[in-house]
């Protein structure tokens, strides 16, 4: 109901008059509070009804509670379900006037009239006032043992209502017990079904507190409850078969006959016209055929054709919650929907969030007798009016071409897409060729010509710029005139703002140079030199180890940065299998649609600060689907540049105190290496604010702007991996050494938190990414800073703080 | 739990809320200011029906001017919360005489507050068959000036109507029985009564579902389709077929881009169905680019004009006969822009139609039976029609 606080958000222009019309609605209900007279009703009804549309629209009517509560005495039906309404809005923030009503309630819950009793008993369970618990208890055990089915129906609610108020007050009346009592033997199904649902969430709050919470949740999935229900299945309304569908899932059945049993007894409920219905019906039987591989993959034909119905009918929101579902099978098992690939083709006027899904299926449905007829559909996409799926479209291409082992006339399609001069297109088609590239070398000859063609000032995109620049520096033999673009690239170096582009620029310019040497030696030089002066930490290790062992020795640097690369088989899968099954169990949940299991989002303790949470992911620099498995990243840039390992050394070495030294040899190349600024002398004591504030927007801000001050990784005791089961244990830690936590996330053995310190009287923050895996008890830490110069002796301070976690 | 739902919002387009019920304590009130602040007023809107901000889930759906959102803690059944939605708005037209927008629930809410309270308690959904709730619903509902009140007059006799779905009209409970040709429930028929099923036409369906009152055991073991019918108009099943569907139009478009300001268009649409029979209400929509500036038309049946609005040639055709295929071909000049050529991608023609007396399935009624106990004589209509759905054509 409207709080109270929407007034003040908009306060209504006729506030003062509202005020006098106030007390003018107050004085008639004082006028008609006593009076009996005829036709009084109706005057009462139409103040009553004023009143109801001044608090709907946010005004505070709270004032005339005292007046409300002497109109209720009436036996005019619909002045008391106003003034129910009434009570019920104003009784939480008006706890003592909310005494007053009780009265009138409680008499009212003896009323002749069922429907009364029932609304009375509603009302009063609705207060939500927590002194006024005792007053419950001896309504609603009545209201349980009524006559009426009604009122059964909403004393039950009215139990779980009393469990939210007061736990103890509602299990010491021994309410659960009745509750089952009824669940079991009652008549009327909506009244069963009620009291399932409070069962269900009145044991699974207790879990943690009472011995024998465990076994009563344990006692409503067994086998005689589970019978008792399935047999008056189709009595119940199609919201309780939902309800109790949900919990024949989690049943487990003795033995095969019994599965069959209940497939058999459920299957009709696949043909019901209420969607959700179906979708819990699919539910029951993807869980109780999982370990009977054979059925199960029965299971996913029979499922078929009434999720395939369901897609295509309802409204849009309805259409997207089944499709999420169906996409999830289509994942788990892409070749029972090969034959349907049809269903899932894109309508023109379907919404953005239900032709991303169908494209996804599309993909992962292609297989050798399909391939044709679904690209020639996504190629129809890549014209769409809709640039964010025309692109999804054309990944899709690059994806089944990736998948398939006919690859010929796909990529002629997408090199066509090179050719479209769009340049959205023209990136994402980018981008795919290189990934074919990657996977299929033998197609390099066709895709080079194409590419060569392309004029890197028409391409603008980090991404898309990346892979050209990676074709160039890999084909660069083939490219007539690779060096030259790579050096007018070079020359470009400080308009270049993405450090991915940049990276690989460094690569591919030392690539061409072991190919072309005399061609790129000018320009190898501006690189490494523009590298090493580099603002962004990667960047400028990355310049500084070319350089470096470019100088050791050139032939070992070729065998280092360009070795002959096998083919790639296999992309790396963004989602971990387990999590796939975790989600998998929460089937016809959130789960499903959000794609990740329920932990992720439900518990509060996984979800960080509120507001923050979703953003997590995106907050790790670009990728925006590496927030689960953060060590799957690292893989794919091992593959992508094979120089990780190497790398991680480098980057170790120079973060600790060898920065100096590296700069003191001299330039092997003879190419001017300008001088850099020595470290900074180490710093005083570095003091931080126990107390330091910052929101999560400014976090994510300066997390953006910021540049990366050091980047190391650090071991992590045993002590310290046993004590981090979760991620508050770290949070309090740290927090007891004036590191605050801001975000976290992931589960072992990955964990991922962003903290944040303040430097003591100043508002010096310093902003840190961790990334904790426990398996192998090491730490990955990214600081940014505000004042860079003091970010090695805020770094040393957190690794100590670091090391000092789970030590005693 | 299928939907344990916190709170839910009747919001206008421009957020204001017009009637909102809290059913759980465990999501704050300050939630619908989260909803217009992360999905109001950002690009957000539209992209997805279901986002997760701040720990909470908002479930939101917007019907004619008005947004719904369901507000959830817990991880919910989302079909069922959307269902949920679909459901109670139904529910809300039958009282509203119709209609479900912003002023139709400013006139109402004594009566949406009372059907909240009854449709659902504390998050669960209760009951929202219409016959149980005339019994504790007291408020009637106020319809707009222009809509007329339906008669309550016993009209005893029985309209099946099948267009892509069935609509029942009966009066009384009676029992009722309705047989198809579809290939299942004839093979179980010849089976039953062992004799060869008979030739002609059977349709395979891909899929069916009912409507609840519909006995699904019977319809399991006998495969005809049996129900005690609800007051009112209903829909009784839904069947889906991929194989041999009918299309009762073939639509023949040539778009030709003469330069960069001028279009030619003709479309040759064919009706292929029987010459006796009718379509009815026929119109096709084409997509021109949105500088059109002048348009001319020749056309040899209905009539046609260009629709600024919605970028599109409007062909109306009241009465098309089958076996018959008029034409338009338009002229279409086009502002010449200054800035880059946008190429312009092609939407599809959409077309829209009713076909009575024709089923695009091929599905017919073979028999309906109706046992009616209190004796009066029932009138048995069946009806076909064939109603475009979402009809387009790729030029």
């Amino acid at each position: 109901m409207a709080p109270p606080a929407q007034s003040q958000r908009s306060p209504s222009p006729s506030q003062p008059s509202g005020k006098s019309e106030l007390s003018d609605l107050k004085l008639q209900l004082r006028k008609f509070a006593g009076s009996r007279a005829p036709g009084v009703d109706d005057s009462k009804r139409e103040l009553f009804k004023k009143v109801i549309s001044y608090m709907t629209i946010g005004i505070d009517v709270s004032s005339l509670f005292g007046e409300m509560v002497m109109c209720s005495a009436t036996s005019d039906i619909v002045l008391k379900k106003m003034c129910y309404l009434y009570v019920g809005n104003y009784a939480k923030v008006n706890p003592d006037l909310a005494l007053l009503t009780i009265n009138f309630l409680q008499r009212d819950c003896h009323d002749q009239d069922p429907m009364i009793r029932g609304l009375a008993l509603r009302s009063l369970c609705s207060l939500r006032v927590a002194n006024l618990v005792e007053y419950l208890v001896g309504p609603l055990g009545s209201g349980l043992k009524d006559s009426n089915s009604y009122v059964r129906m909403v004393a039950v609610i009215g139990v779980l209502k009393l469990y939210h108020i007061s736990a103890s007050t509602c299990i010491d009346a021994d309410f659960p017990s009745m509750l089952k009592h009824l669940m079991l033997n009652d008549s009327d199904t909506q009244v069963v079904a009620n009291c399932l649902s409070a069962l269900q969430e009145i044991w699974s709050a207790e879990a943690s507190r009472s011995e024998e919470a465990p076994r009563e949740r344990e006692a409503l999935i067994s086998k005689p409850v589970i019978y008792y229900l399935l047999n008056r299945i189709k009595e119940f309304s199609e919201w309780a078969q939902c309800l109790v569908l949900e919990l024949i899932t989690k049943y487990v059945p003795s033995d095969s006959s019994e599965i069959f049993d209940i497939m058999n007894l459920l299957e009709d409920r696949l043909q019901h016209a209420n969607g959700a219905v179906v979708l819990a019906t699919v539910k029951v039987f993807l869980q109780l055929t999982l370990s009977m591989t054979d059925v199960h993959q029965q299971v996913y034909e029979r499922i078929k054709a009434p999720l395939l119905t369901l897609v295509s009918s309802g409204s849009p929101e309805q259409s997207y919650a089944v499709l999420s579902h169906l996409h999830l099978l289509v994942m788990r098992a892409p070749y029972v929907f090969s034959s349907d690939y049809k269903h899932f083709y894109c309508q023109y006027n379907e919404p953005s969030y239900v032709k991303r899904l169908k494209l996804e299926m599309l993909t992962a449905v292609a297989n050798e007798s399909n391939t044709y007829e679904i690209v020639t559909e996504l190629c129809e996409y890549a014209a769409n009016v809709d640039i964010p799926i025309a692109r999804e479209s054309i990944r899709a291409v690059g994806k089944i071409a990736l998948q398939q082992y006919d690859v010929n006339a796909i990529v002629d399609r997408l090199l066509q897409f090179l050719e479209m001069d769009k340049d959205y297109v023209t990136a994402d088609a980018l981008v795919l060729v290189k990934d074919l590239l990657r996977k299929y070398p033998q197609w390099s000859h066709d895709c080079i010509a194409v590419v060569g063609n392309i004029s890197s000032k028409n391409v603008q995109e980090p991404k898309a710029k990346a892979a050209l620049i990676w074709m160039l520096g890999e084909y660069s033999q083939d490219m007539q005139d690779a060096p030259y673009i790579l050096e007018s690239l070079i020359e470009n170096w400080d308009e270049e703002h993405s450090a991915e582009v940049r990276l690989h620029l460094l690569t591919a310019v030392m690539k061409c140079f072991f190919k072309r040497p005399p061609e790129t030696q000018s320009a190898l030089g501006a690189a490494l030199a523009a590298g090493v002066a580099d603002f962004h930490q990667d960047v400028h290790d990355r310049a500084l180890f070319y350089h470096r062992i470019l100088r050791y020795n050139v032939s070992v640097a070729e065998r280092v940065v360009n070795p002959p690369k096998q083919a790639v088989s296999v992309f790396a899968d963004t989602q971990s299998s387990e999590i796939k099954d975790r989600i998998f169990e929460e089937f016809n949940s959130l789960s499903v649609l959000y794609q990740k299991p329920s932990y992720m989002f439900i518990d509060k303790e996984h979800r960080g600060p509120p507001e923050f949470a979703d953003e997590l992911g995106n907050l790790s620099i670009g990728e925006a689907e590496d927030n689960v498995v953060p060590s799957q990243r690292v893989e794919e840039n091992d593959k992508d540049l094979l120089l990780t390992t190497a790398e991680k050394e480098e980057t170790r070495g120079s973060t600790g105190h060898s920065q100096q030294a590296s700069f003191g040899i001299d330039d092997l190349l003879g190419l001017g290496m300008p001088a850099v600024p020595d470290a900074p002398p180490s710093p005083p004591q570095l003091k931080l604010n126990a107390k330091a504030a910052l929101d999560p927007s400014t976090f994510q801000q300066k997390w953006r702007q910021l540049p990366v001050a050091l980047s190391q990784e650090l071991s992590l005791s045993p002590q310290a991996i046993a004590a981090l089961t979760a991620p508050q244990a770290l949070l309090r830690h740290m927090q007891s050494h004036s590191i605050h936590c801001i975000a976290s996330g992931g589960q072992s053995p990955n964990f991922k938190f962003f903290f944040f310190a303040q430097k003591y009287k100043e508002s010096s923050n310093y902003l840190v990414e961790c990334i904790i895996n426990t398996s192998s008890a090491k730490a990955q830490v990214k600081i940014k800073a505000d004042d860079q110069s003091t970010s090695q002796a805020f770094s040393t301070l957190f690794e100590s703080a670091l090391s000092k976690f789970g030590i005693p | 739990m299928p939907v344990a739902a916190s709170a839910i919002y009747f919001l206008n387009l421009r957020g204001d809320v017009l009637v909102n019920r809290l059913y759980r304590d465990d999501v704050g009130g300050n939630m619908v200011d989260a909803f217009r602040m992360h999905i109001m007023q950002t690009k957000e809107l539209g992209t997805c029906p279901v986002r997760h901000i701040g720990g909470c889930s908002f479930f939101y759906m917007r019907i004619s001017n008005v947004y719904i959102v369901i507000v959830v803690s817990s991880n919910a059944n989302v079909a069922c919360a959307f269902k949920f939605v679909v459901e109670a708005v139904a529910l809300f037209k039958s009282y509203f005489g119709g209609s479900f927008d912003e002023d139709a629930i400013r006139n109402n809410f004594v009566l949406i507050y009372e059907l909240l309270d009854e449709i659902m308690d504390f998050g669960y959904p209760q009951n929202l068959s219409p016959e149980m709730l005339k019994l504790y619903i007291t408020q009637e509902g106020v319809r707009s000036p222009f809509s007329s009140k339906p008669s309550d007059k016993p009209v005893p006799n029985a309209t099946l109507q099948v267009t892509d779905s069935y609509e029942v009209l009966p009066f009384g409970m009676p029992d009722l029985k309705l047989g198809l040709n579809d290939k299942i429930g004839l093979e179980k028929e010849s089976q039953l009564k062992s004799r060869p099923a008979k030739s002609g036409k059977t349709i395979e369906l891909d899929d069916v579902t009912f409507h609840q009152c519909v006995n699904l055991t019977r319809f399991n073991s006998e495969k005809t389709v049996s129900f005690v019918p609800p007051d009112g108009e209903f829909e009784l099943m839904k069947y889906r077929i991929t194989e041999g569907v009918n299309l009762p139009f073939r639509v023949l478009p040539t778009i030709k881009e003469l330069g960069r300001t001028r279009m030619e268009v003709n479309v040759k649409v064919k009706s292929v169905f029987g010459a006796k029979m009718f379509a009815l209400g026929v119109v096709i929509k084409i997509p021109v680019p949105k500088q059109t500036a002048k348009t001319s038309f020749q056309v040899t049946s209905g009539r046609a004009k260009y629709q600024a609005s919605i970028d599109c040639l409007v062909w109306k055709i009241r009465k098309f006969p089958g076996q018959t295929e008029p034409t338009l071909s338009a002229e279409v000049e086009l502002i010449s822009t200054m800035a880059e050529k946008k190429s312009w991608t092609r939407p599809p023609i959409q077309m829209e139609f009713q076909v009575p007396m024709f089923t695009a399935s091929g599905l017919r009624v073979r028999f309906l039976k109706v046992w009616e106990k209190s004796g009066y004589n029932t009138v048995e209509w069946v009806r076909y029609i064939t109603k475009a759905g979402s009809y387009e054509i790729r030029c």
